[in-house]
């Protein structure tokens, strides 16, 4: 049996250690086979770079070598796959290799695409990349007075980033003491601060408390460089100062090129976690069109129900276990306190108030991160 | 009129109200004391010994050693070794160099101890050669 993971974010990351683990017996034993391919050899722990804008972290911090990561029985390669032949159950590579397999599991991810929206690659700090996270941070640095404005793009990874980046301007320009300086405009596409109601009926009154101001249905139409204005699709306009963006995502490169999916996310069974059409294909994280959120957090408990239902077929026959929709966000709400929304299918976030032991976890689990994806935690 | 209601704190004794208190002050002297930085690092030293730990108990090979060492007669072995180092480390600064050629090579030849020790290893060598093609021979 050949079972091959393309990528090696958090969830293709998860699943070949989980697997490694659960097929231990069946890979000494020749039985199995694991295969791992993918873009980097260096794996980065990207929720760490909204730290590094705010100069908490830097970025040598969010590494490690992905070989290091992953069980000494995947056989690793980097080298991107170009080629996805489904229906000949094989891949090509960017060196011309041919892999074959018996089972897929595609977690190639997701990318920002600052440049669909009209001077925003120009115009707009973000943090979703090692270089931007560190202009942005000097930049905060720089900042004296005037407009921050925040504008969100659709649809993005990491659904909490946009009021977690509000909370965090908020302390920072604070502890600088400027806060009375600056005046942070945040603007979201939908009637809400939120696109999870429960998040935004939270938020509200935290914004309120911080000075925030807020607009609501704001699609970013254009960015103005010259005269420092956002414009809405909905023909509002702001001037800033200084604007950070959420960047609009969209899958991978290869899943459209392929024809795989629209805007590069593929269309995905909900529970099963199977490509739709393609019963031995398994998607996990960002690369699915699920609705969920796009976190580290729902790629992991993805890649476990994938990981045990790919061991269950081999060592039983069948899948054992549907995945639920679980999800798990930390919230930092500022510099020193965090919350976090947990919800799947069925059930919505509650949200607890704030505090520092929960600011801590959340700094603990930065560190625990690589365990977590060496398939421990 | 106003009624007390009694709460559980009210039935308590004054040192255990006491003692209660302290346990607050000192989580809160805890809680006063740790920063972002002391967190990371604890997380991080545990995050590394969990992944050590999790490779040492899924080492086949060592799992076996330790089982092995467990074993009266290995424990022997050990110390017999423990003190071997021990002598030896005494002994070899204390020895004269080897004068080297072919008649110092017959004087350490003849000394019983050099066949004890080349014994010993012969002995280590052969049940460690049929152990690694029994261990091929199955596969591993």
């Amino acid at each position: 049996m050949r079972i091959l993971v393309v990528g090696g974010g958090t969830g293709g990351t998860i699943v070949a250690n989980n697997l490694a683990r659960r097929l231990s017996a069946e890979i000494r034993a020749r039985k199995v086979r694991l295969t791992m391919l993918s873009a980097s050899d260096k794996h980065m722990y990207q929720p760490g770079l909204l730290y590094v804008a705010f100069g908490q972290m830097t970025p040598d911090q969010l590494y490690r070598d992905q070989a290091s990561l992953l069980e000494g029985s995947i056989d690793f390669h980097v080298d991107p796959v170009e080629q996805f032949h489904l229906d000949q159950n094989k891949v090509i590579t960017k060196s011309g290799k041919t892999y074959e397999y018996d089972i897929l599991v595609m977690a190639t991810g997701s990318r920002i695409v600052p440049e669909e929206i009209p001077g925003m690659a120009e115009g707009a700090e973000t943090f979703y990349t090692e270089a931007s996270a560190v202009k942005m941070f000097k930049r905060l640095r720089e900042i004296q007075e005037g407009t921050v404005a925040v504008v969100v793009g659709v649809p993005h990874k990491c659904p909490i980033a946009p009021v977690e980046l509000v909370f965090g301007l908020h302390d920072y320009f604070k502890a600088r003491g400027i806060r009375d300086k600056i005046k942070i405009k945040y603007h979201y596409p939908i009637g809400r601060i939120h696109t999870i109601k429960e998040v935004a009926i939270w938020a509200e009154p935290e914004f309120k408390r911080m000075g925030i101001e807020y607009e609501t249905l704001f699609n970013v139409s254009e960015v103005d460089v010259e005269n420092k204005v956002v414009r809405s699709e909905e023909g509002t306009e702001t001037p800033y100062e200084m604007l950070i963006a959420i960047p609009p995502h969209r899958g991978m490169e290869v899943i459209e090129q392929n024809n795989l999916g629209e805007g590069g996310w593929i269309p995905t069974d909900r529970f099963k976690l199977t490509m739709n059409g393609h019963d031995n294909v398994y998607v996990v994280g960002d690369t699915t069109n699920l609705p969920v959120s796009k976190t580290g957090s729902a790629a992991h408990f993805e890649a476990e129900v994938v990981s045990e239902n790919i061991a269950s077929i081999i060592k039983i026959g069948t899948p054992v276990r549907d995945y639920d929709g679980k999800v798990y966000c930390f919230i930092e709400t500022g510099h020193d306190s965090a919350t976090y929304a947990m919800f799947n299918y069925q059930n919505p976030p509650d949200l607890k108030p704030p505090s520092k032991p929960m600011h801590w976890f959340k700094m603990a689990y930065n560190q625990m991160y690589w365990t977590s994806v060496r398939g421990l935690l | 009129m106003t009624t007390q209601t009694e709460t559980p704190l009210d039935a308590m004794p004054n040192e255990d109200l006491q003692r209660l208190v302290e346990f607050a002050q000192l989580v809160t002297a805890g809680r006063d004391a740790m920063s972002d930085e002391i967190v990371t690092r604890l997380a991080g030293a545990m995050s590394e010994g969990l992944t050590l730990l999790d490779r040492l108990t899924r080492n086949e090979g060592l799992m076996h050693l330790l089982k092995v060492l467990d074993r009266q007669d290995t424990q022997h072995l050990l110390i017999a070794l423990s003190e071997a180092i021990h002598a030896a480390s005494q002994e070899i600064p204390a020895a004269p160099p080897a004068t080297g050629g072919l008649g110092c090579m017959l004087r350490v030849a003849r000394d019983p101890g050099t066949q004890e020790g080349l014994r010993l290893l012969s002995v280590f060598g052969k049940h460690l050669s049929h152990s690694m093609r029994e261990q091929h021979r199955r596969g591993g």
